[in-house]
């Protein structure tokens, strides 16, 4: 009687219970005439700036000084207001003790008497006065390269140009600063020369790195501007993800773990001046010659990946193939979109494919409790880098879990994800195939990222009991008994005519 | 404790599914076979006795089977 009153009410109770922190990314509203306090100096920054992929990577390491008197832990990084929400993946350490994981960021709403919105980076310990640190502060800066010219022939080299100041952005004084630029090759047809912010040459050359500065900028104000402009070669796609869904759906009783990604791809490199030329195409293709166009996606695997598919709007594309490795090295999927994705073209589809669960899920020391570690993006591999303007995941978690925790793996250098207070998460529960609940799902969504957060990794931990394991065979235990008590039962009904 | 470290510290205990998925089609279809057959032994005598006998274990095989048999044709609940 115990087990089936348990069955009744396990079968009754929400498998969405009391979940823990899951996080809503706030911003903090600041005084219309905020400015940053004057308290800290910046005694040396350089800035690298990397152009080799459709993205701009920078880093910028920065020796802060404490010029107050009082012990400071707040550190105010500005960025203009459209820039602000095109940058990813930021993140700041301690740079001589990268290896203690990264400092907590919050941001800041845009106020309207400002330009600027400001991470606010909060040192763990604060920063006696006259003190230093070294801040490593890395960040990308998505579509934020603009292609020139805009349009070009189907086989001619693209150029792309990235405007920023010569002066890094600062919220404090600044007394020395450089900035290098890393271009993907040497040709780079036009770009900024100063005259007036340094004796010498500037920027100076050195293969494909140009370097501009030292600056003395000691008496320069913050926030003053110099713009510099380069444009160099990149006949590459500049390929931006829209948008990417990924599910990640847990089966306890299949021992599966299947994913889906669903991408809604865009190139942003020059669009085609004239009509596309299937030759050409054929042409240039047959020689490998570098192209402006998205051609093929190589997308690695993990070892022991089956059942991969490669569907779009119409339907199964063909033009695909796997290399499963044997079981130990990395799988390739290798697909070819049914059209080659130039500048200004759009493509959506959609990969998935199975794994056994065993590589992915524990049980953790604490019965019924189970922990999960998965890739958060995968994504495909490409040399010239994508952009996400949009990440959403979901992890289906298994009907009846509860209890659900998440956290992204930190190592000693940047994962390329935002910290988890910027994570959007939230619990939901997703109907499918017999469910009676739904499925406890876990949905994450995080703006700006880039391939640098390809090897991200996310553990999910939850609560599962083998009482919530049995949900389902009991559910249809329950409809088939019903049915053969009711034909008993009716079987037992007396309906013949006769004399009572 | 970061998570990182409860599934550092879970390494050995990986997950055991009850029946491998090169199973399943085998478990799934066996469970459903013998149900079927309970299901008509309880229907060619539809008694009480012949209920808790018959249709019960039809209804847990059937309960058991259909989860697996869904499992091994790719559909994994």
């Amino acid at each position: 009687m115990r087990f089936f009153t348990a069955t009744v009410l396990g079968l009754l109770t929400s498998g969405v219970a009391a979940a823990t922190n899951l996080t809503t990314p706030s911003r903090l509203a600041l005084p219309a005439d905020f400015k940053p306090p004057q308290v800290f100096k910046n005694t040396n920054l350089v800035r690298n700036t990397n152009l080799e992929k459709g993205y701009v990577r920078e880093t910028v390491n920065v020796v802060v000084e404490n010029v107050d008197k009082q012990p400071q832990t707040d550190y105010y990084i500005p960025f203009p207001t459209d820039v602000f929400e095109r940058v990813g993946g930021f993140e700041v350490r301690d740079k001589k003790a990268a290896e203690k994981g990264r400092f907590k960021v919050d941001v800041t709403e845009a106020a309207p008497s400002s330009d600027n919105q400001y991470f606010i980076v909060h040192l763990p310990e604060p920063l006696a006065p006259k003190s230093q640190i070294t801040l490593g502060i890395s960040y990308s800066v998505l579509n934020s390269l603009s292609p020139r010219p805009a349009t070009i022939q189907q086989s001619d080299k693209q150029y792309l140009a990235y405007t920023f100041s010569a002066y890094v952005p600062s919220a404090y004084q600044t007394l020395t600063q450089k900035t290098k630029v890393k271009f993907p090759s040497t040709n780079v047809p036009d770009y900024t020369t100063t005259s007036d912010l340094k004796t010498g040459t500037d920027p100076e050359r050195k293969g494909a790195t140009y370097t501009y500065g030292p600056y003395d900028t000691a008496k320069v104000a913050p926030g003053t501007k110099y713009p510099i402009t380069v444009r160099y070669e990149f006949t590459n796609p500049v390929t931006t993800v829209n948008l990417l869904e990924r599910d990640l759906e847990v089966s306890h009783w299949g021992g599966n773990l299947a994913t889906e990604d669903r991408y809604w791809l865009r190139n942003n490199g020059s669009e085609l001046s004239s009509q596309f030329s299937r030759v050409d195409w054929t042409f240039s293709n047959y020689q490998r010659a570098p192209t402006s166009a998205v051609r093929e996606i190589t997308y690695p695997l993990k070892p022991g990946s089956v059942d991969p598919y490669f569907i779009d709007d119409i339907g199964n594309i063909s033009t695909s193939r796997y290399r499963p490795g044997n079981g130990k090295t990395a799988a390739n999927l290798e697909l070819k979109p049914r059209y080659p994705i130039f500048g200004g073209w759009n493509y959506s589809f959609k990969v998935g494919w199975n794994n056994d669960l065993a590589a992915f899920l524990r049980e953790t020391t604490t019965p019924d409790s189970w922990v999960l570690k998965v890739p958060l993006i995968q994504g495909f591999k490409a040399s010239e880098g994508v952009q996400y303007e949009r990440v959403v995941v979901r992890v289906v978690l298994p009907e009846g879990a509860h209890n659900v925790r998440f956290q992204t793996v930190e190592g000693s250098s940047s994962n390329g994800l935002p910290g988890d207070n910027q994570i959007h998460a939230s619990l939901s529960s997703y109907k499918t195939f017999m469910d009676t609940l739904g499925r406890t799902t876990l949905t994450l969504e995080v703006d700006s990222l880039t391939d640098e957060a390809r090897d991200a990794e996310l553990i999910v931990t939850y609560d599962y009991t083998f009482m919530d394991a049995l949900r389902k065979p009991l559910t249809i235990f329950g409809g088939l008994i019903s049915v053969f008590v009711a034909i008993w039962a009716i079987g037992n009904i007396d309906v013949s005519i006769k004399k009572r | 404790m970061s998570l990182n470290e409860v599934w550092e510290a879970a390494s050995a205990s990986p997950f055991q599914p009850i029946v491998p998925k090169d199973s399943q089609f085998f478990v799934g279809f066996n469970l459903l076979l013998v149900a079927v057959i309970f299901t008509g032994l309880f229907g060619l005598n539809r008694s009480f006795v012949s209920l808790a006998s018959v249709g019960l274990p039809a209804a847990v095989l059937f309960g058991f089977g259909s989860v697996f048999m869904i499992c091994a044709v790719g559909v994994y609940v």
